[in-house]
This record gives structure tokens, C-alpha cells and sequence, in this order.
């Protein structure tokens, strides 16, 4: 057998594997995608549920508002961020809110899932839609009304009337003014610089930026991130942190505990020379309250807005 | 032969054809548990007759089904991609981690979570996309290998080895890059795929994914005489008339098209590719005849009875896979090394 023959033969082979590969790929592309189920429900808003006695709700705030609205009967499960009020703890986890396991929500038998604008993972949401079970994704934004908007969409959801609507969101009509109220007082006097910090991970701050629940805590207290240049949460430099100069940090108490308490916080190089590490201005919040978004969120913002003042005129 | 003297000679099947068979036997056993067992309790016997409720029939039909094929898949294409890949270096050590094509294959998946919002791809190609980024990011992988291997002085094991390191540092430094630009629910989707997990199974994106595996695994196949004649080393294989580059390309490419279209659905799955081969190695033997074929059996059995554990422990919730991957074979492994040892 001449050489020739072998590579020819060798060139045929590869050529053959080429065009099962290519075709391998087209055929990827072009796979139906198989659509089952006819009865589809799942909707991003607040459409009302068709049969909401049994709730499976993934996100922390939602399970608050259910218990808000004194709907806690129809939960059947929560997932993992669940965990106010205390007795959210009394019903079975199907994990964390972005990791669902659609065989897990099912054997609970639900007739709804409620969650949270990031619930997900989204191959999950389809694999529960497939079954024809209703989804509702409630929208989030982050802001005083938003959280009421939050309120409404889930009694919305639940088929609560136009007028029992309104009545709900009367009931929080106060307090959204009272949060305006605080957040002038504290804007009137100068808006103090926050840096809101998850923690310090291995000495080194993780910071709250724009688009972040953390941010609109601060947008809603009255405080401006020292953040706001960069997207969501982020690990910033030392420096970054020095030059950004906050007069006030907030930090979650399980962060300011990961991070070895408040001394070793206020003394930490990238703190101990900002004007927050001087005057002693760190906030120690909890950190779902604040940032979970929902009903106590609001109180929330009154008190943060508060301690901004006091710590405000502390400077002066 | 030591394994002619154990069977008299008029039984057909020689002692690792048995073996082989068994394990065949077994990963089918392991896929009837994993489709009779679950979070929701599923009536076999009756889910055909018509009175059975939907929901069953769904759950059973379009969850739980492609869900064991795809551990079974994944884990078949981890264990015979690191038994070729562990005979083609020699070394016990090689997994489809160590040439960079699951770091590959992870940078296209994350690269695609992070960049795919901002793409705004249409719905009908939007299942794929994930899947298609990880292929791409395993294959890119691939290429850079075989480029730069051969700009180095052709593709002698170390340089092989040593440019693999270098592009498993690159695929690290831009899963890194990708994970610092993410935002906060981005970053989250990231850390739970890195993970790994098969309940993102469905049949249109499994069936897919099965065909790319099934080429790959047919390449790696392919090279189970070479590989054998390849443990005598490069040189000695040459003189014996294999076409030892030829045979490295097809394990590394082989590889890439299993392990990528794989790790696409499934994410991070740890231990199978390293470990599975070394199990079987020690239950049949070296000849890769048939220790890539006890690799599939294996491989599958073991990847759909961690599944199985994963979303029957902590039900309704579920545990990383990963975990209970090692948690299963690392102590199984363990024993056969003791029992090696004293024979």
C-alpha cells in the first residue's frame, strides 16, 4: 500500500468527521423545540391566579407579604431566603431562589408559584410551566413604591377585589409619606456619602453600586453612594474606598460579624482615615430588612434615615 | 491468559466481556431507580392507563425522563473521555479538566449568562444559547491547544500537558473577568452552574446534546486498539505503525465534543472523569477494548445514582451534584485500592 492511498484515505475520514460535526451543529440549531402543555400560565405581573389555595413562593419578601396580607394559610412551601417572620421556618424549604428544583415544587402539589422578579434558574421555570402549573414573577423595583406596588401585585394575584386593593394601599399611604418626610430632612441639611458594605471579604470591602438594592435603600433614606459608578456588588480596592471618603457605612450585621465586629471594622486601613471611620459613623442594619424589599423595608428606611441625621449633626 | 484459566473454554464470552456486560447491566438498573424514584411519588404501573393525573405523566415524561438520560450522558462522556485522556499522557492523573476543555467549556457558559441578556436573542434560539456558547468555548479551547502545541514543536506529551495548563490559566482569568463584570443575579445564576446540577434537563436541549456526545464518544472509541499499542510510548507506537498525532488530535478532539456538549447542560460535575476510569481499570483491566465501553456503564451509573440522591435528600430542596459524585466514588475508590493492595 502506497503512502498516497493512507493519506487519501485519512483525508476522506476527516473530511467525513468535518461534515458530521458541521452537521451535528445545524442539527442543534434547527431541533424543534418541542412545545407540550397547551395550558400555559405563566405570567410576569400581577394577572390574577385561576386557583391560588396552594403557594409555593420563592423569594423572602413575597412570604412577608402573604403573611402581611394574613394569607399564610395558602403557603405550602418557601424557599431558603425565607425568613421573616419567624414562622416562615415552619414550612418545608425547596432551596435557594434562584436554584428551584421543578420535581421538588411539584411533589408539594401547588396550585401556584409565587416568586420573586429572580427567581429562576430559567430552565427550571419552563420545565414547572410544562406542567401547565401557574407562575407569577412579581416585579421588583427598588423604591417606597415599589414595595407597595409589590403588596398590590400579590393581593392582585390572589384575587383580591379593586376596592380591597385600594384599601391595602391606603393602609400604606402614611407610611410612604412619612419616608418622603424623613428622606427631606436628612436631603435638606446635605445628603450624608454612604458606601453600603456587604462585608469585609478577606479585608477587602464589597461594596453596594448602582442598580442594587442596597442603592435604592439608600436613594429612599436619603443618603448618596459613594458607589454609584459601577454595577451591582462589586469588590473594591482599599484605595477606591479611601478616596471615595464616606461619611457613614451601613453594613449587614452578619457581614459586620464575617468581618470580625465593629472595632476591627472602624480600624481597618480602608476605614479607619474616610470620615465614617473617624466620627464612628457605621451603621450595623439586618440585612434582609433592609435589603429584602419588602413590607419592612419601609420601616426600615424611616430608621436608617434617622441615624443619617443623627450622624449628620454629630458632624456639625 | 489468567482470564482464559478462570473460564472453561466452550463459554462464548471471555471474563471482561462479562464484566463489560455487568456494567451495561448495572447503569441500566441505576437509570430504572433513578425514573421509578423522586420528589413526587409516581405511580409506574398505572401511568399508562389513562385515569393517571397529568401532572404524573409530565413530571415522569418531560422532568424526570431527560433528566437521568442527561446524568447518564454526562457522566458516560466525563468517564470515557478521562480514560482515553489518562491513556493518551500516561498518566492516572489526566481528566478533561486537565487539557482545559471543561474550563473552556465553563467560559462559554459564562460568558453567555453574563453577555446573553445584552444579546437579545430570539426565544426560539434562547434554550440553545447556553449550551451552543459551551460547545463554542470548549472547541475554541481545543483549537488554541492544537495551534499552539504545534507552533511549539509538534505534539510531544509535555508540551501537550504544558500548553493545556496555560489554557486552563486563560479560561480561569476570563471566568474571573466575566464573573467581576456579572451583576448581582448574574454572579448568583454563575456560582449555582459552576456547580453543576442535571435538573435543567429537557428533551430539546438533551436530545441535542446526546447527539454531540455520541460523536465524541464514537471518535474516542475509535482509538481503543491505538491507545493500547500507545502505552508503550510515542516512539514504540510509531515504529508500530500508529499515526500517533492523528491519534492524539481525535482523543482531544473526541473529548472537547463530549465533555463540552455535556458540561453545557449540566455544569460542573466533579470526580467521574478522574476516578471512573480508575474503577474500572481495576474491575476489567487496562485494554482500553474494553475499559472505554466499562467507562459508559460506569460512568452513567454512578452520575444517575448521585442525581438520584441529589433531588431525593433534602426534598422538596436539592443538593449540588457535585458533591455527591465524590461523596459516592471517593470511598468506593478507596476500598478497590485497599483491595489491590492485598492481593
Amino acid at each position: 500500500m502506497s503512502i498516497k492511498t493512507k493519506d487519501a484515505r485519512k483525508l476522506e475520514t476527516l473530511t467525513k468527521i468535518k461534515r458530521l460535526a458541521v452537521g451535528c451543529l445545524v442539527y442543534t440549531f434547527l431541533f424543534p423545540q418541542v412545545s407540550f402543555g397547551s395550558n400555559i400560565d405563566n405570567k410576569s405581573g400581577c394577572a390574577v391566579a385561576p386557583d391560588p389555595s396552594s403557594i409555593v413562593v420563592a423569594g423572602g419578601s413575597i412570604t412577608e407579604i402573604l403573611f402581611l396580607l394574613g394569607e399564610e394559610d395558602r403557603i405550602a412551601a418557601v424557599d431558603r431566603t425565607s425568613n421573616y417572620p419567624a414562622q416562615a421556618a415552619n414550612f418545608p424549604v425547596i432551596g435557594y431562589v434562584r436554584a428551584l428544583s421543578a420535581e421538588g415544587v411539584l411533589s408539594l402539589a401547588p396550585s401556584l408559584v409565587l416568586g420573586e422578579d429572580d427567581m429562576g434558574p430559567l430552565e427550571v421555570m419552563s420545565q414547572l410551566e410544562s406542567t401547565g402549573i401557574s407562575i407569577r414573577r412579581i416585579p421588583e423595583k427598588y423604591s417606597a413604591t415599589g414595595i407597595v406596588d409589590k403588596i398590590i401585585c400579590v393581593a392582585e394575584v390572589l384575587g383580591y377585589s379593586k376596592s380591597d386593593r385600594t384599601q391595602i394601599r391606603q393602609r400604606f399611604v402614611d407610611q410612604v409619606e412619612e419616608i418622603a418626610r424623613f428622606r427631606d430632612k436628612v436631603v435638606e441639611r446635605q445628603r450624608p456619602k454612604v458606601a453600603v458594605i456587604m462585608a469585609l471579604r478577606d479585608g477587602v470591602p464589597f461594596a453596594a453600586g448602582d442598580n442594587t438594592s442596597a442603592n435604592g435603600i439608600l436613594e429612599m433614606a436619603g443618603g448618596e453612594n459613594v458607589f454609584s459608578g459601577f454595577q451591582g456588588w462589586k469588590p473594591v480596592s482599599l484605595e477606591l474606598m479611601v478616596g471615595a471618603n464616606p461619611s457613614i457605612i451601613v453594613m449587614p450585621e452578619r457581614g459586620l460579624r464575617m468581618s470580625g465586629g465593629r472595632e476591627a471594622v472602624l480600624s481597618h486601613p480602608s476605614v479607619r482615615v474616610t470620615a465614617a471611620g473617624k466620627n464612628d459613623g457605621l451603621i450595623v442594619v439586618d440585612g434582609m430588612t433592609l435589603l429584602g424589599f419588602g413590607p419592612r423595608t419601609l420601616q426600615a428606611s424611616i430608621d436608617l434615615s434617622s441615624e443619617f441625621a443623627r450622624i449628620n449633626s454629630q458632624e456639625r | 491468559m489468567s482470564r482464559k484459566r478462570r473460564f472453561p473454554e466452550n463459554i462464548a464470552l471471555d471474563a471482561e466481556q462479562l464484566k463489560v456486560l455487568a456494567l451495561a447491566c448495572c447503569a441500566l438498573v441505576c437509570a430504572a431507580l433513578g425514573l421509578a424514584n423522586g420528589a413526587l411519588d409516581i405511580d409506574l404501573m398505572s401511568l399508562s392507563a389513562d385515569g393517571s393525573p397529568e401532572i404524573q405523566r409530565v413530571v415522569f415524561s418531560e422532568i424526570r425522563s431527560p433528566r437521568v438520560f442527561l446524568a447518564g450522558l454526562v457522566g458516560a462522556a466525563l468517564a470515557t473521555s478521562g480514560a482515553t485522556l489518562q491513556g493518551l499522557f500516561r498518566n492516572p492523573l489526566a481528566d478533561p479538566g486537565l487539557i482545559g476543555v471543561s474550563s473552556g467549556a465553563a467560559l462559554g457558559a459564562v460568558a453567555m449568562i453574563v453577555w446573553g441578556a445584552q444579546l437579545d436573542l430570539p426565544d426560539r434560539i434562547l434554550p440553545y444559547a447556553l449550551p451552543l456558547a459551551s460547545v463554542l468555548g470548549a472547541f475554541l479551547v481545543t483549537i488554541f491547544l492544537f495551534y499552539f502545541s504545534a507552533l511549539f514543536g509538534g505534539f510531544n506529551i509535555i508540551t501537550l500537558l504544558l500548553v493545556g495548563i496555560a489554557v486552563n490559566a486563560f479560561a480561569t482569568v476570563g471566568i474571573g473577568l466575566f464573573q467581576f463584570l456579572a451583576d448581582d443575579g448574574q454572579l448568583r445564576s454563575l456560582v449555582f452552574w459552576t456547580m453543576g446540577s442535571f435538573g435543567r434537563a429537557s428533551w430539546s436541549s438533551v436530545l441535542p446534546a446526546a447527539g454531540l456526545i455520541a460523536v465524541g464518544a464514537i471518535l474516542l472509541l475509535a482509538q481503543r486498539h491505538n491507545l493500547d499499542v500507545l502505552q508503550l510510548g510515542d516512539a514504540e507506537a510509531g515504529h508500530l505503525g500508529v499515526d500517533v498525532n492523528s491519534v492524539k488530535k481525535m482523543v482531544i478532539l473526541g473529548s472537547a465534543v463530549a465533555v463540552g456538549a455535556g458540561v453545557a447542560l449540566s455544569g460542573i460535575v466533579g470526580f467521574v472523569g478522574l476516578v471512573v476510569p480508575h474503577l474500572v481499570r481495576l474491575i476489567i483491566g487496562p485494554r482500553h477494548k474494553y475499559l472505554l465501553p466499562g467507562c459508559i456503564g460506569l460512568g452513567a451509573s454512578i452520575s444517575i445514582v448521585a442525581d438520584l440522591l441529589s433531588r431525593t435528600i433534602i426534598v422538596p430542596a436539592e443538593l449540588p451534584v457535585s458533591l455527591l459524585t465524590s461523596a459516592i466514588g471517593a470511598p468506593f475508590f478507596l476500598y478497590l485500592i485497599g483491595r489491590m493492595k492485598t492481593l
